[in-house]
């Protein structure tokens, strides 16, 4: 390879990316987006309240309609006096929504209710419905017990115990530990990974049927070798993702450092003290930790995860995981002289690409299981699985080996991919088939 | 002297042989006509001169030594299926491919600047090659092929493409890069251009090569010796086809009658087009 020809190569396939505005939208866009994500779901749960539901109550049991106190939700009116077939034919006359119609206590000490409306309810109201049935039956059998204060007996015997898991580090030292974190990182791990892979590898592919669709190829390869075509290009959009990668941190950052000088005045004296307590990670206070707020564990857990070995993992995973789809990418992209004709010659990559994803979501539910295990070690899904696994903590040799699987398997697909690649640029007109690359291979 | 000379060439792409045994010599400083039907193996031999492809047999001999990646620089190649990043501009797209020729920045910016200013097209400079028309795109591609001063220039089918404005512009230069000292080998299908242009061709018609030398000794080879005499005399003017022979004795009598007036008398040469299709034929 000759470096200086590899290097022009590089910085045409980087400028070329890196000054177009569409690499400063997704930039900025990106982040916006992704935050968009975060507060949607509550902003839609906000958005969704419905106006409250009238329900007339027929109660012949007497003693659930106490307990049906009316809500955002739901207003209760006692249409007791009434007999449910009565109420249910007017429903639309009388100005409710629904018929709750309530049996009189049997001798088990229960009794039946059935909810009648014109329009299916939501399931929120007619679980908070349910359950104040139940708690009302509950309060009664309780009473009919006739032993004094077993109401306060009965609250007392409810346990609310915490429970706080520690991991024991091979120092011997306990760090406390909150799995949601760990969980919440390691999914934010897998998809980045996921979501870099798919989208420079996407690059990589789009940019070699470029080249090919317009002709520029044979002209570029009259003058450099096919081999530092592909590297060169692969280099060069690495280099754009890793480019992209640091101006989101610098943003996320920044966004960050914004948000906390606008809400930590209102922040109290406690909270800020933990905070304090979080940015000298790694020495936490068993004593106090045991003891202290939610927020406090987050951010001890956060303290106490392994950053320096999630850091240097991110790193070796993403660029060789990127350089094995991408090697791969633009294999395929030079069979082809159209994104649509891609579709069927990519299937084999995106399904490990895929599998890998959705194993690294659920990598939290088990992170030493056989199916998390292997999709570790296995290279097309390792970048983002064994990511997805380290906040959980992972043997050495395991890394290790992985990574070493990764980085053969990527020499010996880009082995594979420049040699399809070489002949594939120069096949023009036709639509090639994975049979064709594979006797493409094969030339010598 | 050969610049190019092509050792006992072969390549075969699994079970098809695009070519088969090829030697050839391409003289310096001469135009190179490299003939042949649709699928005979040009574009193969092109790119195995250009070393895009290796050969799995023979070797490529470049001013005295086995080709190398390094020669590669002092060749300019302008393909059949040719074409220019549509999204980049001129005069970054120039640059680009000036230095992956191995050129400076600072020379391929000054040397691309006398080009276009030339070629009428210094305003192009900051426009992308997608606002350009086709012959001006066209017009793009042959200064990026010779811009760093090839020893060798390979032009694919150079006039396809262009107005028969352009294409003269092309033809022009062409002779005037032949005149600096630069060897051509030029692929067409366009034996008019043949005939004008080449000194000398190779013709490859499956796989194989089935001629190769100057054109004049070839055109001469297949003829049939005749020549084309216009006269006239008392009865008007008169074209008659006479056979070349030592003694010249048709001629003779012709010219004897009185009155006799020669209006013009040339060797009857068969057209490249004529010997082309007599000898892939045959082939078949």
């Amino acid at each position: 390879m000759n470096t200086h020809i590899v290097s022009i190569i590089i910085k045409r396939e980087y400028l070329n990316r890196v000054k177009k505005k569409s690499f400063l939208i997704v930039t900025f866009v990106v982040p916006v987006l992704f935050a968009a994500i975060c507060v949607l779901p509550s902003l839609i749960m906000y958005a969704a309240k419905e106006e409250a539901k009238t329900v007339a109550v027929v109660d012949a049991s007497g003693i659930v309609l106490p307990y049906l106190n009316d809500t955002e939700s739901a207003v209760y009116a006692d249409y007791s006096a009434f007999s449910p077939d009565t109420v249910k034919a007017k429903l639309g006359e009388l100005g409710v929504d629904a018929l709750l119609s309530i049996s009189a206590l049997n001798e088990e000490k229960t009794l039946t209710a059935e909810l009648f409306s014109e329009k299916p309810l939501g399931m929120e109201l007619t679980e908070s419905i349910n359950d104040k049935i139940n708690d009302a039956v509950e309060a009664y059998r309780v009473e009919s017990y006739e032993i004094e204060d077993l109401d306060n007996i009965m609250k007392s015997i409810k346990a609310n115990v915490k429970l706080t898991s520690y991991t024991i580090g091979e120092d011997g030292k306990e760090t406390v530990s909150e799995t949601g974190v760990y969980m919440i990182v390691s999914m934010l791990l897998g998809m980045i990974i996921y979501m870099f892979i798919a989208l420079f590898g996407g690059m990589v592919m789009s940019s070699v049927i470029e080249e090919k669709a317009s002709r520029v190829v044979e002209v570029l390869v009259s003058s450099v070798k096919a081999t530092e075509l592909m590297f060169g290009k692969i280099i060069g959009v690495a280099l754009v993702a890793i480019t992209q990668f640091a101006l989101w941190i610098i943003l996320a950052g920044a966004l960050t450092v914004g948000a906390t000088s606008i809400f930590a005045p209102k922040m109290d004296a406690a909270a800020m003290t933990e905070m304090a307590g979080m940015a000298a990670p790694g020495t936490p206070d068993l004593t106090s930790v045991a003891t202290d707020s939610e927020a406090s564990v987050i951010f001890s857990t956060l303290g106490n995860l392994p950053l320096g070995e999630i850091l240097i993992c991110f790193f070796v995973f993403f660029i060789f995981g990127y350089l094995l789809y991408a090697s791969l990418f633009a294999a395929i992209g030079s069979a082809v002289e159209n994104e649509a004709d891609t579709q069927q010659l990519q299937i084999p990559l995106t399904i490990p690409l895929l599998l890998g994803f959705f194993i690294a979501l659920y990598a939290f539910k088990a992170p030493d299981s056989a199916v998390v295990f292997w999709g570790s070690m296995i290279p097309f899904t390792s970048p983002i699985v064994m990511i997805a696994r380290i906040p959980f903590g992972v043997a050495t040799w395991e890394i290790i080996l992985s990574a070493v699987l990764l980085i053969a398997t990527f020499a010996g697909c880009a082995y594979v991919s420049s040699k399809i690649y070489k002949v594939g640029i120069l096949m023009f007109g036709k639509k090639s088939t994975w049979k064709d690359l594979w006797k493409w291979l094969k030339l010598k | 002297m050969a610049l190019i000379e092509c050792k006992e060439i072969c390549k075969n792409f699994g079970e098809k042989v695009a070519l088969d045994h090829i030697s050839l010599e391409i003289p310096e400083g001469k135009i190179f006509g490299l003939l042949g039907p649709n699928g005979a193996g040009k574009t193969t031999l092109i790119r195995i001169i250009n070393r895009i492809t290796i050969p799995n047999g023979g070797e490529v001999v470049f001013n005295g030594h086995t080709i190398t990646q390094a020669d590669v620089e002092k060749i300019g190649y302008m393909p059949e299926e040719r074409g220019l990043y549509r999204k980049m501009e001129v005069g970054d797209q120039a640059m680009y491919l000036a230095q992956l020729k191995g050129m400076s920045a600072a020379d391929a910016q000054r040397e691309l600047k006398k080009w276009f200013i030339k070629f009428g097209i210094q305003d192009w400079w900051k426009k992308k090659v997608e606002e350009l028309s086709k012959g001006m795109a066209q017009k793009v591609q042959f200064i990026t092929t010779v811009v760093h001063r090839p020893k060798l220039l390979i032009l694919d089918e150079p006039f396809s493409g262009f107005d028969p404005v352009n294409a003269e512009l092309i033809r022009k230069e062409i002779l005037k890069l032949r005149d600096d000292g630069a060897t051509i080998v030029l692929s067409t299908h366009n034996m008019e251009s043949v005939e004008e242009l080449c000194d000398n061709i190779a013709l490859i018609n499956k796989s194989r090569l089935v001629i190769t030398g100057g054109v004049e000794e070839i055109r001469r080879n297949y003829g049939n010796n005749n020549a084309e005499l216009v006269y006239s005399d008392a009865d008007g003017e008169h074209t008659e086809v006479i056979a070349i022979r030592d003694d010249n004795s048709v001629l003779k009598d012709i010219l004897a009658k009185p009155g006799t007036i020669v209006k013009s008398y040339k060797e009857l040469m068969p057209r490249m087009n004529d010997i082309f299709i007599k000898l892939v034929t045959e082939g078949e």
